[in-house]
């Protein structure tokens, strides 16, 4: 009966799979959910959704396909909300009391829509705000803490409206409307844990390659023996080593300045992972022409000849380039485009392009990639290198992209 | 709600779970799913499970995963070295293979006559195949050994708690068959109850300034190890073995090293109380 719920989060860019959909389906025959919106929310959100970086997605959708958040939320007069300041004990409810929110239950059940609940609730949450004139807790009419009222905090009524305290669990909309997990959302910049989650995927054992088994395997040869009545019988294994070399080339010219600490991360991030058969950083300004800086600061004669990077790091070398591959056209397209060091005759899409031919695993990353640069002149640079080498932004997705590129098998280049 | 009320868990005298926490444990239980809990470190992850042990008076099982763990450790080991041992000293029980196996912590809670709670933890840790080798055993809770042929099935299908600090990502059908909670840092009003029940005698004015300045610690934009949960409460331990005067904690941070442990991060502080 919720199918269309099913829909409305795959739609939403959640990978919900049929086996937790029935789960969920599970759960309500179990009546898990109880009759409540809220608990619903809570029920499927944990059996539905499995990193908390979609927790934010998942609000959305929920919000849209039940929408009827109640905007009046916060229009609390203030006399009302230091009634609710005083906490007081969940008591247990007598007998008479839970007869009493069964009929609640029921009631509500009945309601052919939650928009009509949710009106009628609003509509007479203010009526009560009128009326009430003395502090209530418990009981199931006015605005107070505990009972069943559907008003006030701590209260037992599904869907109602919390007014401040500290419920038991927070009604659905509540904590949507909080938008507690934007700041899990994957097309966030990243910070240094994630930099390094990402590039722990960037390895490649050698035991899944084609290596002679060159390792003793002790356990095996322990078993193996033993199992031959004491006859010593060797075993060997191929060697698990991450076999992946990285070459880093960072721009550090003018417009990247704002992208400091994001590449002073990155950078962190590959230098302490200690997984990296050998890793080479260098820095360019703008665009990479015939040297490579070795500090960041660029400075004239610090440096090495691209050529020289060509001849010393072989192909197996994967490449990652970060920059915002913000330049004017000329300093892509021109040979004298350089304005700050020499050419050597080649344009630095020359350059670029002899790099994607000497390294076949090779990507872009761009803190401030645009998605629309096509068709925008002043974004030529940035077009144009991205249909040279696959650019992807700087960002939790993006950088897992340009890592599952960079570990995709390619058949070795003939040449 | 469940039929079987006994088998709920409820926040106990050391262990204080928001709701919705104790909420997802509960519902794991009915669905016999195991439960998968993400979060930071230090928000009291593996302390859940003991919770939970305790709550319903059951055993507890905890099999730590270590990045050499390997699907199998938790299953069984063929103990072939004894076997040798043995057969060379002409020890009875040779014959029987049965007799050198010796069960995982997996196998232990599935061969136990009364239900456990299993808790898996940090499972991140292990190899990213880790989680993919124990597919079938923790849906169908059982196991075939190869060497005597026979199926260890649960008696009683463990309660199951996984952690995992996020430093890998899960594969997808694993992470298809968890119940899945992310534990978020707790507020400071959570965190008041939380710091109590460490405590026979803590004094609210203490109390007070300490969580004013943890929190405000940890809301720095540039700190790298925010500070957790249990660095909190050593420090509050701290603050009331050095008698240090409540007026003087907000503003001369004493032991401030046990809240911050990296040297950046002394500096950031430092930065920032400046303005």
């Amino acid at each position: 009966m919720f199918i269309e719920f099913f829909y409305a989060l795959r739609a939403g860019g959640l990978d919900v799979s049929q086996t937790e959909w029935l789960t969920l389906m599970e759960a309500l025959d179990k009546g898990l959910c109880g009759a409540s919106l809220t608990q619903f929310y809570y029920v499927s959100r944990m059996i539905l959704v499995k990193s908390e970086t979609e927790y934010d997605k998942f609000d959305r959708v929920f919000a849209a396909f039940f929408k009827n958040v109640s905007e009046d939320r916060e229009q609390v007069s203030a006399r009302i909300m230091k009634w609710l300041e005083q906490k007081t004990d969940c008591r247990v409810p007598t007998a008479e009391e839970l007869e009493q929110l069964d009929q609640n239950l029921s009631q509500l059940k009945k309601e052919d829509s939650r928009q009509q609940t949710n009106d009628q609730i609003s509509r007479m949450f203010e009526a009560k705000k009128k009326e009430q004139q003395t502090r209530h807790d418990g009981g199931n009419q006015w605005i107070g803490t505990g009972g069943t009222s559907p008003y006030g905090h701590s209260g037992k009524a599904p869907g109602g409206i919390r007014v401040g305290g500290r419920t038991g669990l927070m009604s659905a909309f509540a904590v949507i409307s909080q938008e507690r997990y934007r700041d899990f959302r994957l097309d966030k910049p990243l910070n240094y844990r994630q930099f390094q989650v990402a590039f722990r995927r960037l390895r490649q054992y050698s035991a899944r390659l084609d290596v002679p088994k060159s390792e003793l395997d002790v356990d095996k040869t322990v078993d193996e023996t033993c199992n031959q009545g004491g006859y010593l019988s060797i075993e060997y294994r191929k060697p698990r080593k991450n076999t992946v070399k990285l070459l880093l080339l960072f721009d550090s010219g003018g417009t990247m300045i704002p992208f400091s600490t994001l590449c002073s991360n990155l950078f962190e991030a590959v230098d302490k992972a200690n997984h990296f058969k050998d890793v080479k950083t260098y820095y360019f300004h703008n665009c990479i022409y015939s040297k490579l800086y070795k500090n960041p600061e660029c400075e004239n004669g610090d440096w090495v000849d691209t050529e020289w990077v060509f001849r010393n790091l072989d192909r197996d070398y994967r490449v990652i380039i970060v920059g915002d591959a913000q330049m004017a056209a000329e300093e892509l397209l021109s040979p004298t485009g350089n304005y700050r060091g020499p050419n050597d005759g080649l344009s630095g899409y020359e350059w670029l392009t002899r790099f994607t031919k000497k390294y076949r695993r090779i990507v872009w990353l761009n803190p401030r990639k645009h998605e629309y640069a096509k068709g925008m002149d002043w974004m030529e640079a940035e077009v144009r290198i991205a249909d040279l080498i696959p650019m992807y932004k700087l960002s939790v997705d993006g950088l897992n992209e340009a890592i599952k590129c960079l570990t995709r098998d390619q058949a070795p280049r003939k040449d | 709600m469940g039929s079987n009320n006994s088998d709920r868990f409820e926040t106990t005298g050391e262990y204080v779970a928001s709701e919705e926490l104790m909420n997802a444990v509960n519902i794991a239980i009915a669905l016999q799913k195991p439960l998968l809990i993400k979060g930071e470190p230090g928000t009291g992850k593996t302390m859940l499970a003991q919770a939970v042990a305790a709550s319903p008076g059951k055993k507890l099982i905890i099999w730590n995963i270590k990045s050499t763990t390997q699907a199998q450790d938790g299953l069984y080991v063929y103990d072939t070295v004894q076997r040798l041992y043995d057969s060379q000293f002409g020890e009875s029980g040779v014959d029987d293979i049965a007799h050198y196996i010796k069960l995982g912590k997996l196998g232990e809670a599935f061969s136990s006559e009364e239900q456990v709670v299993l808790l898996i933890d940090e499972i991140d840790k292990a190899d990213l195949e880790f989680p993919n080798d124990l597919l079938w055993e923790l849906d169908q809770m059982e196991f075939y050994i190869h060497e005597t042929r026979e199926t260890v099935k649960a008696k009683q299908r463990p309660i199951v708690i996984i952690t995992s600090n996020a430093e890998k990502e899960l594969p997808d059908a694993f992470l298809r068959r968890c119940i899945f909670h992310y534990i978020e840092f707790p507020e400071p009003e959570l965190m008041k109850e939380i710091v109590k029940s460490h405590f026979d005698s803590l004094e609210d004015k203490l109390l007070e300034e300490a969580m004013r300045t943890f929190y405000e610690i940890r809301s720095l934009r540039d700190i790298r190890k925010k500070p957790s949960t249990s660095e909190l409460i050593d420090w509050i331990n701290a603050l009331m073995i050095g008698g240090i005067p409540v007026e003087e904690i907000y503003k001369k941070l004493p032991f401030v090293g046990v809240v911050l442990k990296k040297d950046e991060d002394l500096e950031t502080l430092k930065n920032a109380r400046k303005y």
